[in-house]
């Protein structure tokens, strides 16, 4: 088996695009998903590295998993609705929680999604006009103003660097790390991914520095050689 | 089993069902009367029965490809795609309910299935919102506590065309609403399918668990997302009968060999903890095979495996490799598998791997792999690619074959369910079935020859007075029913078929089906993966087994 070299993990309400969000970026395409049953796993690689991307379904029932899911994490994307402030704040409140067994020196990036839908990611939200959002948004909502600044998502950051005792200046600035995108346009989507895959890339090289990680790995164990003549030898 | 101490739960056969006895057409009129106070009149009787049809299962079979065109607009968008949306697409999916009981499009529906807590908290509504529903669940809830508080249970009203079928599971109330000809018994099976859906994703304790924590807790907020797959689950009912019906799992038609071949490969493909792996294709079963040590002796219930099957088939599985927790309520409603779902080779090919690991990801997808290569080597990715598109039907994704292939002119249809197989004790109820083409292949005529097969069954499983044969003149077919020792047929003919030519035409067919029944079904039970261990081992890893309690 390709063992992946690193872990990203995608965390956040339900309902606030994740699954869309990767589609968009490994399939170049925006559907209508259904909602994600427990976890979607997915393999990119990036240069010569194999990344596992993992799409959680944000589901309260399948939490369980979420230690599974976490689990030396290079890095998670939190994930937010920008015209639902209540999925920010479940972030820190039931997703923050679930990243406990992420590696320590773990990445965390925090996306505004669906900025598609508020009056300003209207305006913005052009770079892929190619893609021709036309006849997909039949039914889009009358656009809002956004419900979530980019400032909010970028204190829960900091906020999370403190949670986790990690100290600003070893990371990664909040304003590099806060994105907003629209999996529907594709806007920031490809730069959230690559941004994230650049600086994943440097976690996995020390991870591996570190030595073996902490699963133990039966493929390569060899019987000890028996020095000590036994009673039948 | 499902009923769990139940005072509302149908013990097998434990009294006749009235309703079984009238047999065809009492379809009329509109029923008004669906909320009527049961105290007022006499032409309602309580009904005082057991379901005499035992263990059908979760009738999950995915409908056939061309019925499949509204389901599809609706399985697209995600149900809790936003508050808002979830109403707009079961509108544009069955035609416009508000889902105000007011409101004649709601009205109109054959069928209304209501799912609620014993608060009376709305939990799932087949149509229309349920948050409109309220104020009719509160009235659920009453007529359930009336009866309750006289030291009695309800179990059905009758009311002129209308059935309301009622059965209390744990904490959840389910409501049947029916003008269809189905009897209680098959309803009450219907209800019992809802229920083991939703118990496969929380488990049976961690609804109850939830219930005890915070009587009015809103459940929806769980379930969300998984109202397509309960949608699902009625639709077939009505759109592709069978599964639920006859209590048995379709299989895709495969040359003995092959199947054979992918059982044994599937057994060699091992991993830590796994206790079941299924290769399914459009919902039907290709094989399965059983981890001795997990499920050892325990045959795999119908019921779950069917529910398995529609579970997979469900567009979220579409890409990707999927973890998710799954319950399978008739082998423990309290514990989690942990299940590995993929495609394979982008096929429509689906394995599923079950295992008691919650960590075990990676063990499993290594196991696909190898399952992938073995496929490969056999060259089963084509046969069973053919399997699929070897169906008229347009875009079919499920395999099936045309009634053409018996060489029977006359027969439209049928369901064959063999009863004479061999090791039965430990095989799986199996079924086969052509797929549904002209006259049947628009959702009303498809409805009515799914009503047709409901009254016979229904009929021949009449507990005050079973039938072995019925042949049945209807209006626009001829229906031949018939249960034997070694299987039970039902058979759709022209109308215009004779007495004589209808009995040509089924023996016909039986002699087909025994031709051919090394193909249609799993002659032989699933074997084990491991050879029998030393006991001790087997029973330890036996007693923990399914007895993860996730929430």
């Amino acid at each position: 088996m390709r063992k992946p070299d690193g872990k990203i993990v995608l965390l956040g309400d339900m309902n606030v695009g994740k699954t869309s969000l990767l589609q968009r970026y490994m399939e170049r395409r925006f559907a209508d998903t259904v909602s994600t049953v427990g976890g979607a796993f997915y393999l990119k690689q990036w240069r010569s590295y194999h990344i596992s991307i993992w799409d959680t379904a944000g589901r309260e029932q399948f939490h369980g998993l979420g230690s599974m899911y976490c689990r030396g994490a290079a890095a998670v994307i939190l994930t937010y609705d920008v015209n639902h402030p209540q999925s920010l704040v479940e972030l820190e409140e039931r997703f923050l929680g679930l990243t406990e067994t992420a590696s320590t020196d773990c990445l965390f990036a925090i996306v505004g999604n669906k900025v598609d839908l508020s009056e300003e990611g209207a305006s913005e939200g052009c770079e892929t006009e190619g893609d021709s959002p036309g006849p997909a948004g039949g039914s889009a909502p009358s656009k809002g103003p956004k419900q979530v600044r980019l400032e909010e998502a970028v204190a829960l950051y900091k906020k999370i660097l403190k949670y986790k005792m990690l100290d600003e200046k070893d990371m990664p600035a909040a304003e590099q790390m806060c994105f907003e995108t629209s999996a529907k346009t594709g806007h920031n989507v490809d730069l959230l991914f690559e941004t994230l895959f650049d600086m994943v890339v440097p976690v996995i090289l020390r991870q591996r520095a570190q030595g073996p990680p902490q699963t133990v790995d039966i493929s390569r164990y060899k019987p000890p050689e028996r020095t000590k003549s036994g009673c039948c030898a | 089993m499902e009923a769990g101490g139940d005072p509302a739960a149908p013990a097998p056969g434990d009294a006749e069902d009235l309703e079984d006895t009238r047999l065809p057409s009492e379809e009329a009129g509109d029923g008004g009367g669906v909320q009527e106070d049961p105290t007022d009149s006499e032409d309602r009787s309580l009904e005082e029965t057991g379901s005499k049809t035992k263990d059908q299962p979760p009738s999950l079979l995915s409908p056939l490809p061309q019925s499949e065109s509204p389901s599809c607009t609706r399985e697209l968008w995600d149900p809790a795609a936003s508050e808002n949306n979830a109403m707009d697409d079961s509108e544009s999916g069955s035609g416009g309910q508000g889902g105000d009981p007011s409101d004649e499009d709601w009205r109109s529906k054959r069928k209304h299935v209501f799912v609620l807590s014993e608060a009376g908290k709305p939990i799932y509504s087949r149509y229309g919102s349920v948050e409109a529903l309220s104020t009719t669940m509160g009235v659920m809830t009453a007529l359930v506590s009336f009866v309750q508080s006289a030291g009695d249970t309800i179990r059905a009203i009758y009311a002129e065309d209308h059935k309301l079928v009622f059965l209390q599971q744990g904490p959840l109330l389910l409501v049947a609403v029916s003008r269809t000809p189905q009897s209680a018994a098959q309803l009450r099976e219907e209800l019992l399918a809802v229920h083991a859906q939703i118990v496969s994703t929380l488990t049976r304790a961690s609804v109850a668990r939830i219930f005890a924590r915070k009587q009015n807790y809103d459940l929806r907020r769980l379930l969300a997302g998984s109202e397509r797959t309960l949608d699902r689950l009625l639709d077939s009912v009505e759109r592709d009968p069978g599964a639920l019906l006859l209590g048995a799992v379709r299989c895709v038609p495969l040359t003995r060999p092959l199947r054979e071949a992918l059982g044994t490969l599937l057994r060699r493909c091992t991993a830590p903890g796994l206790a079941l792996s299924v290769l399914a294709v459009g919902g039907q079963l290709v094989t399965a095979a059983q981890e001795r040590n997990v499920l050892a002796e325990c045959r795999l219930d119908p019921a779950d495996l069917q529910l398995l099957l529609n579970w997979v088939s469900a567009p979220a599985f579409a890409a990707g490799e999927a973890w998710a927790p799954v319950c399978l309520p008739r082998f423990n409603p309290d514990g989690f598998f942990y299940a590995y779902v993929a495609r394979l080779d982008a096929m429509p090919v689906c394995l599923l791997l079950l295992g008691t690991d919650p960590e075990a990801f990676h063990d499993m997808a290594t196991c696909r792999r190898l399952v992938e290569d073995g496929m490969h080597t056999l060259g089963a990715m084509r046969n069973l690619g053919e399997a699929a598109s070897f169906s008229n039907a347009p875009s079919a994704t499920a395999p099936s074959y045309s009634v053409q292939a018996v060489g029977a002119p006359g027969l439209r249809h049928f369901l064959y369910k063999p009863l004479d197989i061999p090791d039965h004790h430990r095989q799986l109820p199996q079924f086969t079935s052509p797929e549904l083409e002209a006259p049947y292949s628009r959702e009303e005529e498809r409805q009515r020859l799914s009503d047709l097969y409901h009254r016979l069954h229904a009929r021949l499983h009449s507990s005050s007075r079973p039938l072995r044969l019925i042949y049945h003149v209807a209006e626009k077919e001829t229906l031949l029913a018939w249960v034997t020792s070694k299987f039970e047929l039902y058979t759709c003919l022209s109308p215009l078929v004779t007495k004589a030519g209808a009995i040509l035409v089924v023996t016909k067919l039986l002699r087909w089906v025994k031709k051919e029944e090394d193909r249609l079904f799993i002659r032989y039970p699933p074997k084990y993966s491991t050879p029998p261990a030393a006991s001790s081992a087997s029973t330890d890893q036996a007693s923990h087994n399914g007895l993860f309690t996730g929430s």
